[in-house]
């Protein structure tokens, strides 16, 4: 029997993490929460990775001229730091790492529906990215991390390497969507209504979705990309009959929708982390539910956007501008709500709420931008220019990294049952705020000046808002290394144990051990109400 | 504490296994459910390349036009028969594991395996008359179609290897057959097995027409 | 609100910026409201003395959410509309215009008119004209991007894609590429200079004016983009300088010796990958131009090649430094990004081409042969002079580094030298 009181001898009652010791128990397990951790340490290596490779590009852009590298260096290491931050970092991020971890918790299930295909994933994912690391290793790609044709097929380097990684990884990409969506449909406990489930589900499931839709598609096409490199195929090279628009076209109809994989997440993150430090139900439920639904859907019909000057037809531009217009509205709706989850709360300053607090005021900024660029006339300046660099940061570091850091410290007494430095914790986030923003703000206006992207150099007048962001970049990169070697130092050393439930949540994963045990659950739990009922009934509800 | 995670055979032989987090009907649901799923992403696979087929069908019509004129629909209309043989067959498998006919299953599965073998040597010919004449990449003459040829041999190459792939799948499912695994309290795996098999025939039915008849 | 817009060169310039304004003000609106609701509830609701007040369960409201959902929607069709107006505008290409043809390519932009004349790098238009561009790429993409005009399209090979404009001041005005398409993706920029409509007209039909065949053949070089790789003062790029070139004589890689004349000009302008010269990269990446110049083009080529004999074109593109005040390092460095050695040998120890100069002074390893070398003064010396002399152990063989030797004096080569000894 486990302990219910939650006093400080939690910790040391047998977990998961100790319940079986041994690094081979750890490489075949099927415990959907080891298999969260080991995504966890390969996920921060590849973000310090690909952290490095910005801190190169950035170095390099603090001043016009050549200064640490050639044009040719300067491209390969840009186009790692996009791959290895987007097929070997985001794209699985939350998903694999708090996914994995929460999903049968937040469900009250022992475990994911199909646990050996979730230990497959994790394989299949290690495979990928050490071809990736192959093909940096062999020589490092230089065409951007979208492989635009022709110059994808033209250019020397490692392409067939880097493509296949790409297509290895979405695979484990398609498995773990697959598997959630079994996961929520079949194994949510006796009392789990669809409406009771917590929004950090419905984002995973609206996620899974994408992933399994979206992804074959790009994979085909980077197959299609390697077969023209090996064997001369002729889709996409316009030197044998083939459109190089085309492969824009089936490229972005996933890379669009993968940008939703990467934030849907971290708003189901934030929907969490508000009612819990505001002591308030989520405002509007349904609302949000419906949003995290629609934007995955609508994502799905407004790839061209990325492409209004490529070429299309004015009718597809305009079509395509009008479309993303009406995905825009989804998410205002979710930002709507969580402001109204504070009000009349009562609201504690936690790290996880400064992390959540900051994601709206990052992603109002995310998303405003957002309209430049999809009203197609400001787009036709914008496109390709820093402009887009930073609204892109602001949506995926600004909402997708946040989230994870989020969610990282949130549950973090759950998964590891200690606390972390709390002081640390805080100067660390106000590092990352400074760093970030100082970073992504002046690249908006070296857009609006006309400044294109992926230059190795610039003309003079750019001079002053490069170095700014390159300083920004550099403070940023501190205050990310300071918020995890914090967490990580105190997975290690805490000596803080952790309660059961720290913040007095509601939550089914908060009714587990801290941490869990193998199981979960020593018997399957019963719910008779959502997540969210904190605070004292209202006589009237709308 | 641990729920017991060994599959108790010993029970029942020719039950479902002992999955320590599901019980036997959701685990039936959830694995038919998860190859739905699964098959949806192949068809989106399979799409990228019928679209881009679809486009250049009506960019080069003409070269379109000609090159289908070369395939052989006699031997692709042979390879439908045989697919449409299997996938019967496979059909035939489910029905008698859910009436725990082992043999009958095993029999059944070693035909549909034996028409997916016939389907590829009927495809080796016609890959190897296309070499003779010069239409395989690197060939002579395959500058002459260098749009359609391309993509006829995506299409219908990564098709040959999903049978391959399906053939793998459906003989483990027979061996499990072989050794009595199957009732009517459990056989997923046919099930399962099946339904990806039909898939698999099912993209042969648009390639057939798509490539050879209507070109 | 933010002025960093570029100056407005062409007549619906105004109309791109008021929409970007309008977008500024309503997203500043709702950002402000947002983040200020968000920070009053916070500091309004804070839990005061470490204990938790009562909060309401509000659980949400039917009038709000059909609120924030139509507003946000009416305002997103409104802008889309406005968005989709003001780019049929930016389509429409007025009857009379102006037509240019532009091609991107490797790592250029060249321009031909109605009338045959042809330019690199910088075109001309009169004011006050509608002028479209129909461009296209000989390679990979590009995106012609002309910020003070507001216009951009991509140039895509085996396609035409069009621009159009209608510039309302004279002056001239930038041109980026904004497509990557590899090395020297932020080298390819242009000009567009927009001129009186009397000027434009003298300048346009200015073809016919007979040409000295030097002239000819600096236009040719120019228009062909052969300064991607070949340089006319001296300087190491990929292939040999046209700088005294003509009628130099030397070896190629196989051991036969040439004299470059006529005859072996011609045949490397159609056929560079008859013969490479020692020394330089094998098999050659400079195109083919066999069916792109004719007879006449090459012998106008060949006239301004010997023109270079004269005398040195020093190109001056950068402020004249004081050299003398340097200190001999300082210089060094300035040499090693100037002759391009920047290109092939990396300062952090990482390999690019050739080695790392991090620590290479004093360094003792292998050549590929087997013997011993120290990199001393003479040494580096040599492989600077002659790189083909002597590669070192897992280098490429034949070293392809281009020869420095008639391009960098003693005093530039010892200054070099103290420059890579201060890169520990």
């Amino acid at each position: 029997m486990t302990a219910v009181s939650a006093t400080a001898t939690e910790g040391s009652n047998t977990n998961y993490i100790n319940c079986e010791r041994g690094i081979w128990s750890w490489l075949t397990t099927v415990d959907h929460k080891r298999i969260a951790l080991m995504y966890l340490f390969t996920l921060t290596l590849f973000f310090f990775a690909g952290g490095i490779a910005a801190l190169a590009v950035r170095t390099e852009l603090a001043f016009p001229g050549g200064q640490i590298m050639s044009a040719d260096t300067y491209n390969r290491w840009f186009t790692a730091h996009g791959v290895i931050m987007i097929f070997l970092f985001i794209v699985p991020g939350i998903p694999a790492v708090m996914g994995n971890f929460l999903l049968p918790l937040m469900i009250g299930a022992y475990d994911v529906a199909f646990p050996k295909l979730n230990l497959l994933s994790l394989y299949v994912y290690w495979l990928g990215s050490l071809m990736a690391l192959v093909s940096l290793g062999i020589h490092p790609v230089d065409t951007g991390w979208t492989f635009y044709a022709p110059y994808s097929i033209k250019t020397g380097s490692a392409v067939v390497w880097m493509t296949g990684a790409a297509f290895v990884l979405g695979f484990s990409s398609i498995l773990t969507g697959l598997n959630f969506i079994v996961t929520i449909h079949k194994l949510r406990c006796p009392g789990m209504t669809w409406l009771r489930l917590p929004v950090f589900v419905w984002a995973l499931y609206a996620t899974s979705a994408i992933q399994v839709l979206a992804t074959p598609v790009v994979g085909m096409t980077l197959m299609l990309l390697i077969f023209e490199r090996a064997f001369g195929v002729c889709v996409f090279n316009p030197t044998c009959g083939g459109d190089p628009v085309l492969y824009e076209h089936f490229f972005w109809f996933y890379s669009h929708p993968v940008v939703y994989i990467m934030v849907l997440p971290a708003f189901g993150v934030i929907g969490e982390i508000l009612p819990v430090f505001s002591r308030k139900p989520l405002f509007g439920y349904k609302a949000v539910v419906i949003s995290s639904v629609g934007i995955a859907a609508v994502g799905f019909v407004v790839w061209a956007h990325h492409m209004l000057v490529s070429g299309i037809s004015d009718f597809s531009a305009q079509f395509f501008s009008i479309a993303t217009f009406l995905v825009a509205i989804p998410t205002a709706v979710k930002v709507f709500n969580w402001v109204s989850t504070m009000y009349k709360g009562s609201i504690s300053f936690s790290t996880p709420m400064l992390y959540a607090m900051s994601f709206v005021f990052l992603f109002m900024i995310a998303g405003t931008t957002g309209i430049y660029l999809a009203a197609v006339a400001v787009d036709v300046f914008y496109h390709d220019t820093y402009f887009v660099v930073a609204h892109f940061h602001y949506t995926i570091q600004g909402g997708a990294v946040i989230g994870l850091i989020a969610a990282l410290h949130y549950w973090f007494p759950k998964m590891f049952g200690r606390m972390y430095n709390d002081l640390v914790s805080r100067v660390a986030w106000f590092l990352v705020m400074l760093g970030f923003n100082l970073t992504f703000l002046p690249q908006f206006v070296l857009g609006m000046q006309g400044m294109p992207r992926r230059y190795y150099d610039y003309l003079p007048q750019f001079a002053n808002l490069h170095l700014a962001s390159t300083i920004g970049a550099y403070i940023n990169a501190f205050g990310y290394s300071l918020a995890i070697l914090n967490l990580f130092w105190a997975m290690a050393f805490s000596k803080k144990l952790a309660p059961k439930n720290p913040y007095d949540a509601l939550g089914l994963e908060w009714r587990t051990q801290s941490p869990p045990i193998k199981d979960n659950f020593d018997v399957i739990p019963t719910v008779d109400d959502g997540p969210y009922a904190y605070g004292k009934p209202v006589a009237t509800s709308h | 504490m641990s729920h017991g995670e060994h599959a108790s055979v010993l029970d029942d032989p020719q039950g479902p296994p002992h999955v320590h987090h599901m019980d036997p009907p959701t685990a039936y649901h959830a694995a038919k459910f998860g190859m739905w799923l699964f098959l949806a992403t192949e068809l989106l696979l399979f799409g990228v390349m019928f679209a881009a087929f679809a486009i250049f069908r009506w960019k080069y019509f003409e070269e379109f036009h000609k090159a289908s004129k070369h395939l052989n629909w006699k031997l692709g209309a042979a390879n439908t028969a045989v697919l449409l043989t299997s996938s019967y067959f496979a059909a035939m498998a489910v029905d008698h594991a859910q009436h725990g006919r082992n043999k009958k299953v095993l029999s059944s599965l070693l035909i549909t395996i034996g028409c997916a073998v016939g389907f590829l040597v009927i495809k080796t010919i016609e890959y190897s008359e296309k070499y003779h004449h010069g239409y395989f990449p690197g060939g002579e003459n395959f500058h002459e179609y260098k749009t359609f040829l391309p993509l006829y041999f995506c299409m219908t190459g990564i098709h040959a290897l999903h049978v391959i792939i399906g053939m793998v799948l459906l003989g483990w499912v027979a061996s499990l057959a072989a050794k009595n695994r199957f009732s009517e309290r459990y056989y997923t795996p046919v099930e399962v097995g099946a339904l990806y098999w039909h898939l698999v025939d099912l993209i042969w039915i648009y390639l057939f027409p798509l490539l050879y008849l209507v070109g | 609100m933010f002025r960093y817009l570029p100056e407005q060169a062409s007549d619906f310039a105004h109309s791109v910026d008021s929409i970007n304004n309008l977008i500024t003000d309503i997203s500043v609106f709702f950002t402000v409201l947002i983040v200020g609701a968000m920070i009053y509830f916070a500091i309004r609701y804070r839990k005061k003395g470490g204990v938790d007040h009562e909060t309401p369960r509000i659980e949400g409201s039917h009038f709000l959410e059909v609120v924030w959902t139509v507003v946000p929607t009416l305002i997103c069709i409104w802008v889309a509309i406005i968005g989709v107006y003001g780019f049929r505008t930016m389509r429409e290409v007025p009857a009379d215009a102006l037509e240019i043809n532009v091609v991107g390519r490797q790592w250029n932009w060249t321009f031909k008119y109605a009338n045959g004349k042809r330019t690199a790098d910088e075109f001309v238009v009169p004011v006050g004209k509608p002028i479209k561009l129909v461009i296209t790429s000989e390679d990979v993409l590009h995106s012609f991007f002309v910020p003070a005009m507001r216009t951009k399209v991509d140039a895509v090979p085996g396609q035409y894609t069009y621009q159009w404009f209608r510039p309302i001041k004279t002056g001239d005005f930038q041109v980026f590429c904004t497509e990557y398409c590899g090395t020297a993706h932020s080298a390819m920029l242009a000009k567009v200079r927009v001129v009186s409509e009397a000027e434009f007209e003298r300048w346009v039909s200015d073809t016919g004016r007979v040409q000295s065949p030097a002239e000819q053949g600096e236009a040719l070089v120019k228009l062909n983009a052969c300064g991607s790789c070949h340089s006319v003062d001296g300087s190491a790029i990929v292939g040999p300088t046209f700088l005294k070139l003509y009628g130099r004589k030397g070896d190629f890689d196989d051991g036969q010796q040439y004299v470059a004349d006529e005859n072996y000009i011609k045949e490397s302008i159609l056929n560079p990958q008859a013969h490479v010269v020692k020394g330089y990269p094998h098999p050659s990446p400079m195109p083919a131009f066999e069916g792109r110049l004719s007879d006449e083009d090459i012998s106008n080529i060949i006239a301004y090649m010997k023109s270079l004999n004269e005398a040195p074109k020093v190109v001056v593109k950068k402020p004249e430094i004081d050299l003398a005040s340097m200190t001999p390092a300082d210089r060094g460095k300035k040499h090693y990004q100037e002759k391009l050695c920047i290109g092939c040998h990396s300062l952090d120890g990482s390999r690019v081409v050739g080695p790392s100069f991090k620590g290479l002074y004093g360094r003792e390893a292998k050549f590929a042969d087997g013997t011993q070398y120290k990199a001393d003064d003479s040494y580096i010396t040599e492989s600077i002079l002659k790189p083909n002399a002597h590669v070192v152990e897992g280098y490429p063989s034949p070293s392809p580094m281009p020869v420095y030797e008639g391009q960098l004096s003693d005093d530039q080569i010892k200054d070099i030298i103290e420059f890579i000894k201060t890169v520990k």
